[in-house]
């Protein structure tokens, strides 16, 4: 008996996935989540776009070294293997893109904390941290300079407002269960908590959702 | 702006998306295996069905290398059964998504020994269920992708669809229509229900990718609204309950007093 | 003499039609430098109107006084706010412009011609563009350019819709001899059919050489 056969009865979620189809199936969720959450999520700890960006990378010189010596009305692989890849691209490109319009819109909050700086890869960050500069110094030459050197700071709290701005984290998003958990979320008139099934499609705040999307019994859709 | 799209996918998205679904074709030629991003295509014989992307699919279909097999919810009598669930058996409900499927990967049988095991806790979901839209799909029950791959494959496919049971690719477009309409109305009152909606959840269950992306930004407005209009009525609710919970001790006391002073 | 805050609610109409707007209309450099001048004077203000109090200023004992000094001081704030909008709408437009592949000197021909290439009444006339915004657009255009090198195979500022039919058939409708595409010269004789990259054809398809099919 093979012993994935085996594990399989124990634990019915366990399964072997080969790591081309993980990894897409990772990239999707992603992107999704991404494209559906009110803030900026971690960006992957393990590696999953650097191992993407390679293979996509690869899969362009295979397309170069096959393009060469190839009789265009049959080479049907080429075809499939350029229509795959510009799927990738879109994916990783419309991802990327999520992030960083994220990143732009709330930038100081997004470098405010060691938490909150730990959720860009380090290329966002370098790119946060000097648009941020590139604003400043911008507001300083257009105006901000001639102010009184109190009123020159951007992130200033007087009068219990503070300046900088934060994505609204009570907004309302759409998860689908993984896996049967208790599912609470608040509302205006009661809270309500229920256990739910795999599949459920649930409407919560972001708020409530996050900690089922972190422990990866739901997600973003 | 780097990215110029109000938040949760759109239309277009939805139906990429849904591209990814694995389909059933039986293959008019022979095609060798192709390595591609997302994992090695099965090599392809002609006659012998495997599963392959939409995607990937539709492009064979177009060059007429293959054919696709409708999925058995596509099936005329299949989707006459959801209608009739979805209207009399439970009229204000989403009739169910498929039964969670078995996590083997049925499309490699055999194979699944030569991967790493130590890092297989990645949980598959639409659009990689292995048999949400193939010839092995249970009929009865409509995927989460259920519209755009209908759609795409009547558009592109519509020959292959029809056939099977005598059934035309008309009436099968009919009765999505039908079904359309009937989830429509569905996702309507759902939505007209949660402006009085005071509760923190809100099940969908069964709701479709494209009806999501048809209603996002109306439903997800109109609870964000109902949270902001009634954001004093909330704070005073938890505060008094926080009170409550607080210690009775003290709110007996004050009552007490409140009734030492009406004396 | 007008109201403080009026410079400042002038600064916010200006941001909100620009956002409405697909170019961006001209600086309000007076504007701008108005409201920045407004924002000194009544920090002087504040300052003499503090002096005599050597720093021992008592808000209970004074209440006029203090009430002057909380006025002066959320015009300051309210004031600094406005420009911040103003400006920061203005770099958003910028930056759009920037992900849009639009460069400096489009940008200011754009500005000046308006739309179409028309004839320019006030051709003289400099870009609409600050010249500190001139600068922002540079540099954050050198930053753009640094994050998508990091990411050349995907091509950042490529489309954002779903890639579809990245090969399509087409006829050739007339005779429009060797095109070379990625796999090599295709000889387009009048009624022959390819299955041929999208991209490669586009401009044939647009002069009338090919018909896509399906």
């Amino acid at each position: 008996m093979d012993i994935d056969d085996i594990l399989q009865e124990v634990d019915p979620s366990f399964h072997t996935i080969p790591q081309e189809k993980r990894d897409l199936q990772e990239l999707t969720r992603a992107w999704v989540a991404e494209r559906s959450a009110p803030e900026l999520l971690p960006w992957p700890a393990d590696g999953l776009f650097e191992r993407i960006n390679g293979s996509i990378k690869r899969q362009i010189e295979k397309v170069e070294e096959m393009t060469g010596d190839m009789d265009p009305k049959t080479n049907f692989a080429l075809i499939v293997i350029q229509t795959e890849l510009e799927r990738f691209k879109y994916l990783v490109r419309s991802y990327l893109r999520a992030r960083i319009a994220k990143i732009d819109k709330h930038t100081l909050h997004y470098l405010s904390t060691d938490e909150l700086r730990g959720r860009l890869s380090d290329m966002e960050l370098a790119y946060a941290t000097r648009h941020q500069a590139l604003l400043h110094n911008h507001y300083l030459s257009s105006f901000l300079a001639s102010f009184p050197p109190a009123l020159q700071n951007l992130n200033d709290t007087a009068g219990g407002i503070s300046m900088i701005e934060t994505p609204d984290l009570e907004s309302a998003v759409f998860i689908r269960l993984l896996k049967n958990a208790l599912v609470e979320g608040r509302g205006v008139d009661t809270d309500d908590a229920t256990n739910m099934q795999v599949n459920d499609i649930v409407i919560l705040r972001w708020s409530d959702a996050k900690p089922l999307v972190e422990a990866g019994s739901a997600e973003l859709i | 702006m780097a990215l110029p799209l109000p938040p949760g996918l759109n239309h277009s998205e939805a139906a990429f998306l849904a591209e990814m679904e694995l389909v059933t074709v039986v293959p008019r030629q022979r095609l060798e295996s192709i390595e591609l991003l997302g994992g090695k295509t099965p090599p392809l014989r002609p006659l012998h069905r495997a599963d392959l992307p939409l995607w990937l699919a539709l492009l064979l279909k177009k060059q007429r290398r293959a054919n696709i097999v409708p999925p058995p919810w596509l099936h005329p009598s299949s989707l006459a059964e959801i209608i009739h669930r979805e209207t009399k058996e439970d009229p204000s409900a989403f009739s169910p998504p498929p039964p969670a499927p078995s996590r083997a990967d049925p499309a490699r049988p055999g194979h699944a020994h030569q991967y790493d095991t130590t890092t297989t806790t990645t949980i598959l979901s639409p659009p990689f269920l292995p048999s949400s839209c193939t010839a092995a799909a249970p009929a009865g029950y409509l995927p989460y992708h259920w519209l755009e791959v209908a759609e795409q494959l009547l558009a592109h496919a519509g020959d292959d669809m029809a056939g099977l049971g005598g059934a035309s690719a008309g009436e099968i477009r009919g009765l999505l229509r039908d079904l359309v309409e009937v989830r429509a109305a569905k996702m309507r009152s759902s939505a007209a229900a949660l402006e009085g909606f005071g509760g923190g959840l809100m099940s969908l269950r069964g709701v479709g990718a494209m009806e999501l992306a048809e209603s996002r930004g109306f439903v997800l407005g109109v609870v964000d609204g109902v949270r902001k209009i009634g954001a004093g009525a909330e704070a005073a609710r938890r505060e008094r309950e926080e009170e409550e919970m607080a210690g009775p001790g003290l709110g007996l006391e004050d009552d007490e007093s409140d009734e030492e002073m009406g004396i | 003499m007008p109201m403080y805050g009026d410079l400042g609610n002038k600064l916010v109409q200006h941001a909100k039609r620009t956002q409405g707007l697909a170019h961006l209309p001209p600086y309000q450099t007076e504007l701008v430098r108005a409201a920045t001048r407004e924002v000194r004077d009544l920090d002087k203000d504040v300052a003499s109107l503090l002096e005599p109090f050597q720093g021992s200023f008592d808000p209970t004992a004074d209440q006029a006084t203090a009430c002057t000094l909380l006025v002066n001081h959320l015009s300051m704030r309210r004031n600094k706010r406005c420009l911040l909008a103003y400006h920061r709408t203005r770099t958003d437009k910028l930056e759009e412009l920037a992900w849009n592949g639009t460069d400096i000197l489009e940008l200011a021909g754009q500005q000046a011609g308006g739309t179409n290439g028309a004839p320019i009444a006030d051709a003289g006339e400099a870009s609409s563009l600050s010249p500190q915004e001139e600068d922002y657009f540079r540099q954050y255009g050198d930053l753009l350019a640094a994050y998508k090198g990091q990411w050349t195979d995907i091509d950042l500022t490529g489309s954002l819709e779903p890639p579809r039919d990245l090969f399509i058939d087409v006829r050739v409708l007339k005779d429009a001899g060797e095109i070379q595409t990625e796999y090599g010269a295709i000889n387009l004789t009048k009624n022959s059919q390819f299955y041929v990259r999208q991209g490669d054809v586009e401009r044939l398809i647009a002069q009338g050489y090919l018909q896509k099919l399906g």
